[in-house]
């Protein structure tokens, strides 16, 4: 895939991968045992102006290109799944914000999110509407006599809760979906962390419960009617990309694993490399990598020439290589045998973070209903 | 309504007839048919109708355009780019 990145975008990706190997993936475990990112590691994310990549210059960003986007995903993902979880929410946030929000809310608080001072999270899942969004129970109802709304309701699994100062919050009003953005602080918002996940540990994870729960009209995103149709996709589409990149780069963490595992690791005269069986997983791996990259810059791409087919892009990308991760992670382990199950190798956080990219942002199951649709409707449209 | 702009929003229906019957399966595609009460497209399309408007025709929609009326037709979806290009210019 390298062949297909201008020179800035391969020195950026240099510079990604330096910073992860040095920040990132030397502690990586140890968050994901602690089931926290510390602070300071934040604040080195945002000194470098990861937390906001894509916003306008204007509002404090880098304003960098959604390839180079994909390509920071990337290589945070190699480190940390988790750790890539918190850029992935702010990107839903502040994207979808950059595009439906007013002038004066962007005023107000893109310039924080675009320096990461402060963090975003994206309040759609509930207990009783993951994937099937159109359900929502969540509820804002019109304070009589005041500019303002009160909002009740639960929303659960919202990756970056525990940290984030300002939520995304989707509900319904008056019957018409809505998104209201939702300072941290408000009096009536409780929130609850979730811990013990599988994978993602040290993602911040919470349950937000919303009782009576007052925000002014004014930071309704975007206008009633369209949050489901509108503002919802913007965010879930940097979402998609996001995790469709970080990944890529689980799998990359994988297959570098593997190979340097095998090409010392010996049973008898023979390097694990050197048996059959375990060539053909790496083999699978290899080439499951060099594909996911080109899907994932296909996506990038085709965002960045905002054109119509990105959202099939994002699918498709986002599907394979969230797949492929499993897949990858689980033969990593294999590979290594005794000590791919021990903490001490990252294979076994791979093999645990890896599956939470099979759920977040669309299961895979979503993804083949919808990408079945599309490429089964193709059909009606082959010439005659 | 000046003839220029009559040819201009003629130009835009015609070429957002073709998106549309390119991507969804309707065999016809009337002036006036409600896109999305009938059932003709699906949420999912709005977005990626709005994409292909936006780059098509260079320009933005905004939070001020989010209105059911600026897509609801072909004839809506062209008076609609017509008069941001008309706002753009002016």
């Amino acid at each position: 895939m390298q062949h297909l990145l201008t020179d800035p975008q391969k020195a950026k990706h240099a510079e990604f991968k330096n910073f992860v190997a040095l920040n990132v993936e030397p502690f990586a475990e140890a968050w994901d045992r602690e089931q926290r990112i510390p602070d300071h590691v934040i604040s080195k994310l945002a000194a470098a102006g990861y937390l906001g990549p894509t916003l306008p210059r204007d509002y404090g960003g880098q304003d960098w290109d959604v390839v180079t986007f994909g390509l920071l995903n990337e290589a945070l993902g190699r480190g940390s799944s988790s750790l890539t979880g918190v850029l992935t929410v702010q990107s839903m946030v502040s994207m979808a914000l950059a595009k439906w929000g007013t002038e004066e809310q962007k005023k107000i608080w893109l310039p924080p999110l675009a320096k990461g001072e402060m963090i975003g999270a994206f309040a759609l899942t509930e207990p009783g509407a993951g994937s099937a969004i159109h359900s929502l129970a969540t509820e804002f109802t019109r304070s009589s006599g005041r500019n303002s709304l009160v909002l009740n309701g639960t929303k659960r699994w919202i990756t970056c809760a525990q940290r984030a100062g300002v939520f995304l919050v989707f509900g319904k009003l008056e019957q018409r979906s809505v998104a209201c953005l939702v300072p941290r602080d408000t009096p009536g918002l409780q929130i609850e962390p979730i811990d013990d996940l599988m994978g993602f540990r040290s993602a911040g994870l919470a349950q937000l419960v919303f009782s009576d729960v007052e925000v002014p009209v004014a930071n309704i995103v975007g206008k009633p009617g369209f949050a489901l149709s509108h503002v919802a996709p913007v965010g879930l589409q940097y979402g998609r990309i996001s995790t469709a990149c970080s990944a890529l780069g689980l799998l990359r963490g994988c297959f570098e694993e593997s190979i340097a595992y095998a090409a010392v690791r010996k049973i008898d005269e023979r390097t694990v490399g050197e048996i059959g069986m375990i060539r053909s997983l790496i083999a699978r791996m290899g080439t499951d990598l060099e594909a996911g990259g080109l899907l994932c810059h296909k996506a990038c791409r085709t965002e960045d020439d905002h054109l119509p087919e990105v959202f099939e892009n994002t699918l498709m990308a986002k599907y394979f290589t969230s797949i492929a991760a499993v897949k990858a992670a689980s033969d990593a382990v294999q590979i290594r045998g005794a000590s791919g199950v021990h903490g001490s190798s990252p294979v076994s956080r791979f093999y645990r973070d890896s599956k939470i990219m099979e759920i977040i942002e669309g299961t895979s199951q979503i993804h083949e209903e919808l990408l079945g649709k599309m490429f089964v409707d193709r059909a009606h449209r082959l010439p005659k | 309504m000046t003839s220029s702009s009559a040819a201009q929003e003629s130009v835009v229906k015609d070429t957002v007839r073709r998106f549309i019957l390119s991507s969804v399966n309707v065999v016809d595609l009337k002036d006036d048919d409600h896109l999305f009460e009938s059932g003709l497209v699906n949420s999912l399309f709005a977005v990626q109708l709005m994409t292909f408007i936006e780059k098509t025709f260079a320009i933005e929609v905004g939070m001020d355009d989010l209105d059911i009326e600026n897509f609801k037709s072909l004839n809506a979806a062209a008076a609609f780019v017509v008069r941001k290009n008309g706002a753009r210019a002016g």
